[in-house]
């Protein structure tokens, strides 16, 4: 069971549009190592794993990668308001505008929808685990290269602390391996798979 | 910025700050200080979700108060300007 919140995670109050640069951001709402992908991975994940505190930190962290999709959503939103056809021309975002006007579809910044073959769920958490803590450097570099792009501090704001959370999430990650690794066998990590034999 | 912007700023910190903790617990069940901190921001966080909720609607489905109040904009994606 989900609680919305009428409220973003970190505030986003951006006051100049600028679509090139909406064109890039979306990625991260709907791309390979965007926010949905990331919650999508981790709520997913969780179900057949047989350890309580990893439960615990998948579910944790797959609802607030949705508060992540919901600030992204929120930027591109912002970052394309009020534009005159003119402006989404000069941009290039026509390409985008002819099949979605300004709603927000979830794609990568190639136009490319968002696909959950950019995820897996291979039912064995180390496994899974590892493409957890992948998961959250991609979107990190991501997170990056999009700072790079962009000279708005109201942009930048929100984005910092986007990134900054992927750290935190990668160390939280690196303590679940930590305490699956301490329950199997030590001399055998890979003796079998507790999501599976018994 | 507006007083609701300041408020929403206010309580999201703390916010921030239990949940931060939160997640800690999850792979640091025992830790003692972590426990009681997230308890002190929780603590601090009902009060100033009381506050808000009381000045400017609420902030969950589940709240009393007019059907209006939750239909109501601003949503989270609208900015000060609308």
């Amino acid at each position: 069971m989900f609680v919305y919140e009428k409220k973003l995670q970190y505030p986003v109050n951006i006051k100049q549009p600028n679509p090139k640069l909406a064109k890039l951001i979306i990625s991260q709402y709907g791309g390979p190592d965007g926010e949905l992908g990331a919650s999508l991975r981790y709520l997913s994940q969780r179900y057949s794993v047989p350890y309580p505190e990893v439960k615990a930190v998948l579910t944790d962290i797959g609802v607030e990668e949705l508060g992540h999709l919901e600030m992204i959503g929120t930027i591109v939103y912002q970052l394309t308001k009020n534009l005159s056809v003119e402006e989404i021309k000069a941009a290039g975002l026509d390409q985008y505008f002819v099949d979605h006007t300004t709603g927000i579809y979830p794609a990568a910044a190639t136009g490319v929808p968002y696909s959950a073959a950019s995820m897996q769920v291979k039912g064995d958490i180390i496994a899974d685990i590892h493409e957890d803590l992948a998961a959250e450097q991609k979107a990190r570099v991501t997170y990056d290269n999009i700072l790079r792009m962009c000279d708005d501090p109201d942009v930048l704001d929100p984005i910092r602390f986007l990134r900054e959370r992927e750290i935190v999430h990668y160390q939280r990650f690196g303590e679940a391996l930590r305490l699956v690794t301490d329950k199997l066998d030590s001399r055998n990590f890979y003796a079998f798979n507790p999501e599976f034999d018994k | 910025m507006s007083e609701r912007e300041k408020l929403l700023r206010k309580l999201s910190a703390v916010e921030f700050a239990a949940h931060e903790l939160h997640v800690y617990l999850d792979t640091h069940p025992n830790d003692k200080s972590a426990g009681a901190a997230v308890r002190k921001y929780d603590e601090q966080c009902r009060k100033l979700q009381i506050e808000y909720q009381s000045k400017f609607g609420p902030l969950t489905p589940s709240e009393d108060g007019s059907r209006w109040a939750w239909i109501a904009d601003p949503w989270p994606w609208n900015n000060e300007e609308g």
